[in-house]
């Protein structure tokens, strides 16, 4: 979801955002052109009353001034139509106008090695000051296509994915039509990136692929799905995966196509995570009860894990005042959940689900073990502005890295679950199937045991 | 030695399907008269107690008891290649420990699977004593349940000696479907005393929807907090069973 913003006219009553840009340009001594400066804002009436002084959306920092300066730093990159830089590799693929999309690459005009730039990865424990920081230096190019006949679209397309199979970062020059333009995207599950403009033309350094994902190129009786898991097997990391899978570089090859950014993510965390499942589901259950936490950027994850057979939870809470939840006076929660046979219908609270289901899926499938899991979420005001999907990824794989907090009753684990958390415990009983069954729900060898044996 | 043959294979594939909805690797156990399965469902929650007699069989023979452990769902899309009225055969190579699965119609097809490790738990039948006793179409029940599930998850079973009561609370709304004694859905109902117990409706209404392919009037039997039991009653000389385990909400 884009956050909702319209450009500001002057003699709108929101000129003051425009005199905080212009204040802060005035400061920071960057000379610009006025014309290409587009400020959006949010349509909420409290950003005008607050102008960023009160904090009156309830969030830690206000999130338009973040993102101003983070513009303004961009400013410098919306100066030319020629775009000489390294790219991490990064491509995006927008949605809008399925099936015909935008594609291109994302060139930030930097000559060093910008792997990090799109390389959730490696974020882990950066700020998220830093990580907006880098990910709006990425100038983002755009080349109108149609996602099944992107084989015909010439030679931007081809050599977008040229680059995009890389193994580490890439001289391109990106020649634009126009100067870039736009705000920075904040979207909850794409990684954030900076101004973009249509391509005029695109040159590509020499770039070395990864071998496993050439090969799985070059094989088109090889069927996605399987394709993405050879891979992953191989030790290849998600984001590069995802990056391929996006730019249609696996599959059958009459089925090959252009995947938007943000369903790729998720179409290879649930394709990673549905053939872990099968392997957990084979593994002998977990003796005790066991929690996991995580602290990042203001996401607190708590990971219930009990014995039992393969079922899964996620819950999320945002606070009045965070990213999904800013005009609310009361917690929001959200949850999705999936039995032993697992899901068919896409899960409502979208990404994070199949993100944090294939962290916990590695977890157990590395130790062996299978278990109830449910994941835990409380997203605080100091989360100002949503960063993409991989955040909730990274952040369970590090709670999965922890020593877990074991215990021998789930009344002791729901106990200390409460004793991490803010909101009330029965505000997440209420909630979540999963706690509901592990708790109310018995099973029959609890009546087999009353007869005939001590218990 | 094992081999048998249904004339009909709608019948196998109704059974092996209502199996099915709980276990996913079966053990059967086979002897001279019958084949029995008594299995629970992976979370325990669920067990489905079947057997059919050689009766069933159009050709049934079994020279000693053996135990026979297959993958439900891989037989099953086997069998969903058999016509109505298609004869299936089943027998068991000992040797490979290959199931051969021959479906004879307009033309014949012979399919071999193999057979897996033969669990070795003995799953005892619960050894309770129910307060209500009542006898359903399974068509009715379906829909009491399909109704329910329009409101929650799961449904809290009523009975006294006049009515069976299906109670659904969602969070939203709420649903209330009364069965009277003696009416066209509920032909009869025995409560020795009122009894009431809550059930989680997926499970509930998967082994309805499934048995009643097999069968057009169940005997359900439960007391307060308590397992139900559903006894399907069989056309031929057989069993269909399931026992569900209660939800107990406890602050």
């Amino acid at each position: 979801m884009t956050s909702s913003y319209r450009q500001v006219n002057k003699g709108s009553p929101n000129v003051w955002l425009l005199d905080i840009l212009k204040e802060s340009i005035a400061k920071s001594d960057i000379s610009y052109d006025e014309s290409t400066i587009v400020a959006k804002f949010s349509k909420s009436g409290l950003c005008v009353a607050c102008k960023g002084s009160k904090f009156l959306c309830g969030k830690t920092r206000c999130p338009i001034i973040v993102k101003a300066n983070y513009f303004l730093k961009s400013i410098p990159l919306m100066q030319s139509e020629d775009i000489v830089g390294a790219s991490p590799p990064s491509v995006f693929v927008g949605r809008i106008g399925y099936p015909y999309v935008y594609a291109g690459p994302l060139v930030p005009p930097v000559q060093e090695d910008t792997t990090i730039y799109d390389l959730p990865e490696l974020w882990f424990g950066k700020t998220i000051d830093e990580i907006v920081g880098f990910r709006s230096m990425l100038i983002r190019g755009k080349h109108r296509v149609h996602v099944q006949k992107f084989e015909e679209a010439g030679k931007i397309i081809e050599k977008t994915r040229e680059l995009a199979l890389a193994v580490n970062s890439v001289d391109v020059e990106l020649l634009l039509k126009s100067k870039p333009r736009g705000s920075i995207v904040l979207d909850d599950e794409i990684q954030p990136f900076g101004p973009s403009a249509p391509i005029r033309d695109l040159r590509v350094g020499n770039a070395r692929w990864d071998h496993h994902i050439e090969k799985a190129y070059g094989d088109t009786d090889l069927k996605a799905a399987e394709a993405v898991l050879e891979i992953y097997n191989r030790g290849v990391f998600v984001t590069k995966i995802q990056r391929a899978f996006s730019i249609g570089a696996f599959g059958l090859e009459k089925n090959r196509r252009l995947v938007p950014t943000r369903w790729s993510i998720t179409a290879v965390d649930s394709i990673l995570s549905k053939d872990l499942m099968e392997k957990v589901k084979t593994s002998p259950e977990i003796n005790e009860y066991r929690v996991y936490e995580s602290r990042y950027i203001d996401n607190i994850f708590e990971v219930l894990m009990i014995p039992g057979t393969w079922s899964y939870e996620a819950m999320e809470a945002w606070y009045p005042g965070t990213v999904w939840n800013p005009q609310g006076r009361n917690i929001v929660m959200f949850s999705d959940w999936e039995g032993y046979n697992g899901r068919t219908t896409y899960a409502e609270i979208g990404g994070c689900y199949y993100a944090a289901r294939l962290a916990v899926c590695e977890k157990l499938v590395k130790e062996r073990r299978q278990a109830t899991v449910i994941v835990l979420r409380e997203a605080h005001p100091g989360y100002i502005m949503p960063v993409g999907v991989w955040q909730v990824r990274e952040n369970v794989r590090n709670a999965m890295r922890q020593k877990p907090s074991n215990f021998n009753t789930m009344d002791e684990a729901l106990k200390f679950i409460a004793s991490r958390f803010q909101i009330p415990l029965q505000q997440w009983i209420t909630k979540s199937e999963l706690l509901k069954n592990a708790l109310f729900q018995k099973k029959i060898t609890d009546f087999l045991m009353k007869r005939g044996s001590l218990a | 030695m094992f081999k048998l043959k249904v004339s009909d294979a709608k019948l196998l594939r109704d059974m092996t399907t209502a199996i099915s909805i709980l276990v996913d690797e079966a053990t059967f156990k086979i002897d001279p008269h019958s084949i029995k399965l008594r299995a629970m469902d992976p979370s325990r929650v669920a067990m489905v107690d079947f057997e059919w007699s050689k009766t069933v069989f159009e050709e049934y023979i079994c020279t000693e008891s053996t135990k026979m452990c297959i993958n439900i769902s891989e037989l099953l899309k086997l069998l969903k290649r058999a016509g109505k009225d298609e004869v299936v055969e089943l027998s068991l190579d000992e040797k490979t420990g290959r199931l051969q699965v021959k479906i004879t119609g307009k033309y014949t097809r012979n399919f071999t699977m193999p057979t897996l490790e033969a669990s070795e738990e003995e799953v005892p039948t619960p050894k309770l004593t129910f307060n209500v006793r009542a006898k359903a179409t399974t068509g009715g029940l379906s829909q009491a349940i399909e109704d329910a599930q329009l409101v929650s998850d799961h449904v809290r079973i009523e009975a006294d000696a006049e009515k069976i009561v299906f109670n659904a609370t969602g969070d939203l709304m709420g649903a209330t479907i009364s069965l009277q004694k003696g009416s066209d859905t509920l032909l009869d109902l025995e409560a020795k005393e009122s009894s009431k117990a809550t059930f989680s409706l997926s499970y509930l209404s998967e082994i309805i929807k499934a048995a009643a392919a097999t069968s057009d009037i169940a005997t359900i039997e439960f007391s307060t907090d308590m397992p139900i039991k559903l006894d399907f009653q069989q056309a031929k000389e057989g069993k269909l069973m399931f026992y569900l385990a209660p939800r107990i909400e406890t602050e």
